[in-house]
């Protein structure tokens, strides 16, 4: 069918008259583009804030790892899913959870696909990942998703933490997109913008966070990452 | 799903009595206008941005076969498989088909109008395939087996009561509660081993970029992001206008998108794929399928006039500005495409006749074109198809009209082109017209006219026209 189908339709929509293709108007670059590197973190972090996200500002590695023990203990953490990008993997999360009495899974620790989902979405009580990038327009955490960093790290458990190097963070999408999406079948095969913890207003317009994924998105703002 | 446009005037007088849906309306309407006037006041020049979009969606539909070749190039370049469909059937049959080669039972779908358009679920369901709707508004829906009150907010209306008694009788919870958090949290947990366990996902589309062959999807649950990464198959569902030309055009469409239908900068989640997941990859779809549907879409696009539908990214906005939605809510329109835009597609997709009532409900207020960030005039649509009702036009199927208003209008239309004949016909029936006014208004007459004089007034006539008046006074 879709060789015949797809020649009908085409064939209708190219003997449709043609209309002219209006000119694109000219449009002021948008306001975050004007902002210097700390009112870019700046606004990063208040549009965060106002999604609900809670945002601890350290200054290197060491801190993050100390304020992630921190984060564990609060909310009493016992079994950790992580990813294995190149903001997570130099922490090594394993050892320190080894140090912590917590448990911590990774990719690289799963049989197969299904003992991951199994771990993802019945074991884990929180995931953390790093970010490609992060956009201060909106407060988004943009995560290119690979061996590294599987989707339902970020997705499946109720909670996730999150690890931004300062220097990941951009004005707005288009200096992410434009990069990623420059040459030819290089683009991500899946890209997720993250903004904010999973929401639903379904029931009587009442908002609430955790319907699917993580109820709570809490950031570790890196200022200095080792070179 | 059940068509039902033409049981429009019986669905809206019984909706217009539930208070709940109105008080409800009002409040939803109020709040999220609000929140989109904000967050469309956040762009350094609004108009501008507004334009923007609208000139985006004007050239995507314009140059459609181009950019959907496109996209199919890239989109297959990258391993997605494309195919077309020509109506509901063959889309249905197709996803049929590729969750019978790899067994499938169990299958999880993100809140798609498109396949409510197509009644998929109806066919999956009847083949002994478990399907579940994973939007919590989809969810409850399709529990109720009700149709979408609202393309972003589907079942926004229904009372908590209900949704307890819902819950408890389908057996996803035990203990009742009117808590709108707790019920979400029960369908959390129904949904989650679901999830997990999904063997297909079916997802919509709300953007295709053809420079780069991407699907985006935006979401704020994280039901689609579940759908697309847990199984090894994603079938995602696209009618063929959601092409967008560029990925910059994409992130603009996006900004668009999220302010107008629910006031935010971004949806908590977009997610873009290009082609099925890369090597070594836990999770994600080592098969991403991608069925372009038409549906009618094509045939309709040789109508200059009528392609600018197409333009349309369904953020619902128009809804929630239009005041006679504001009234009766999403079910008279008695199909997936409600309000303003589901005024202005369901006739060209189901034709005129049984979709007359839909596009006579209108004020022309011209408040859903004002908003409308894809630059639909929805009002002149409404006029052109009554004009075809009139002309009993066949393109659309339009029917004459009633031969009593037929020929009052051609009377009128005989006495209006002389204008002795006006002149005579105010005269004669001036007396009959002023027998009904009470100090100089018309409140209410029996009749055919009675109706139009429930909720308004009418000034008598004058004793004598502005015309006798000055020729007197010139004698």
């Amino acid at each position: 069918m879709s060789q015949t189908g797809k020649d009908e339709i085409l064939g209708r929509l190219k003997a449709a008259p043609k209309k002219a293709i209006p000119p694109r108007p000219a449009v002021p670059p948008l306001n975050e583009l004007a902002l210097n590197r700390e009112e870019t973190i700046g606004k990063f972090v208040e549009n965060l804030t106002s999604l609900g996200c809670e945002v601890h500002r350290v200054r290197d590695p060491g801190e993050a790892l100390a304020k992630l023990t921190e984060i564990a203990r609060a909310a009493g953490l016992k079994r950790i899913l992580a990813s294995e990008d190149d903001v997570v993997a130099p922490l090594d999360l394993p050892g320190w959870g080894r140090q912590n009495d917590i448990e911590v899974f990774t990719p690289k620790d799963c049989r197969d696909r299904e003992d991951f989902k199994r771990i993802a979405f019945e074991e884990a009580q929180a995931g953390v990942t790093g970010v490609d990038f992060g956009v201060a327009e909106s407060g988004t955490l943009c995560l290119i998703h690979d061996a590294s960093q599987p989707r339902l790290v970020s997705l499946a458990p109720i909670r996730h933490i999150v690890i931004v190097p300062a220097d990941r963070i951009r004005p707005v999408y288009e200096t992410v997109t434009d990069k990623l999406f420059a040459a030819e079948g290089t683009a991500p095969s899946h890209l997720t913008f993250i903004t904010g913890p999973s929401m639903t207003a379904d029931i009587q317009a009442t908002l609430f966070a955790g319907m699917h994924g993580p109820k709570d998105v809490t950031v570790i703002l890196v200022e200095e990452t080792a070179a | 799903m059940k068509i039902k446009t033409e049981q429009f005037q019986a669905t809206a007088r019984e909706e217009l009595k539930t208070r709940h849906t109105r008080t409800h309306l009002d409040l939803v309407g109020l709040l999220l206008r609000e929140k989109r006037q904000a967050t469309m006041g956040l762009f350094p020049d609004p108009a501008a941005a507004l334009d923007l979009g609208r000139t985006i969606r004007a050239e995507a539909v314009e140059r459609l076969p181009e950019l959907l070749e496109q996209f199919e190039r890239n989109a297959a370049a990258r391993g997605a498989v494309v195919t077309w469909a020509r109506d509901a059937r063959e889309a249905n049959d197709h996803i049929l088909r590729i969750a019978k080669e790899h067994n499938v039972r169990l299958v999880t779908k993100g809140k798609s109008m498109v396949t409510e358009e197509t009644g998929l679920n109806e066919v999956l369901l009847k083949n002994g395939i478990e399907v579940f709707e994973t939007d919590l508004g989809e969810f409850i829906i399709q529990l109720l087996e009700k149709p979408p009150y609202h393309i972003v907010g589907p079942a926004l209306n229904i009372p908590v009561r209900q949704i307890c008694d819902l819950f408890l009788d389908k057996g996803i919870m035990k203990e009742p509660t009117l808590d709108p958090v707790e019920l979400g949290h029960a369908a959390r947990i129904f949904l989650r081993d679901k999830f997990h366990y999904v063997e297909m996902g079916i997802t919509g589309v709300n953007m295709a970029v053809a420079e780069t062959g991407t699907i985006i999807n935006v979401e704020n649950e994280g039901n689609i992001r579940l759908t697309k990464s847990s199984p090894r198959i994603q079938v995602s569902v696209m009618t063929l206008e959601k092409v967008v030309p560029t990925m910059r055009d994409a992130m603009h469409m996006l900004r668009l998108l999220c302010r107008n239908s629910t006031g935010q900068l971004l949806g908590s989640y977009v997610s873009m794929d290009t082609g099925p997941h890369g090597k070594g990859e836990l999770d994600g779809p080592e098969e991403l399928h991608i069925v372009i549907l038409d549906n009618g879409r094509s045939s309709f696009y040789r109508d200059t006039e009528a392609r600018e539908i197409l333009r349309c990214i369904r953020c619902g906005a128009c809804m929630l500005e239009c005041p006679v939605y504001g009234k009766i809510g999403g079910y008279p329109y008695g199909w997936a495409y409600s309000g303003p835009m589901g005024q202005v597609l369901n006739p060209l997709m189901l034709g005129q006749e049984r979709t007359r009532d839909l596009y006579r409900a209108c004020t022309f207020c011209g408040a859903c074109k004002a908003v409308c960030p894809a630059g639909i005039d929805h009002p002149r649509k409404f006029l052109s198809y009554r004009a075809g009702d009139a002309r009993g036009d066949p393109t659309y199927g339009a029917k004459r009209r009633p031969w009593t208003e037929r020929s009052f209008m051609e009377m009128f239309t005989w006495a209006t082109k002389r204008r002795w004949r006006w002149d005579l016909g105010l005269r004669s029936v001036r007396p009959f017209i002023n027998r009904h006014a009470r100090e100089g208004f018309i409140r209410n007459m029996k009749g055919p006219l009675a109706g139009w004089f429930k909720s308004r007034d009418f000034p008598g006539m004058a004793p004598k026209t502005f015309h006798d008046g000055m020729h007197k006074r010139g004698k």
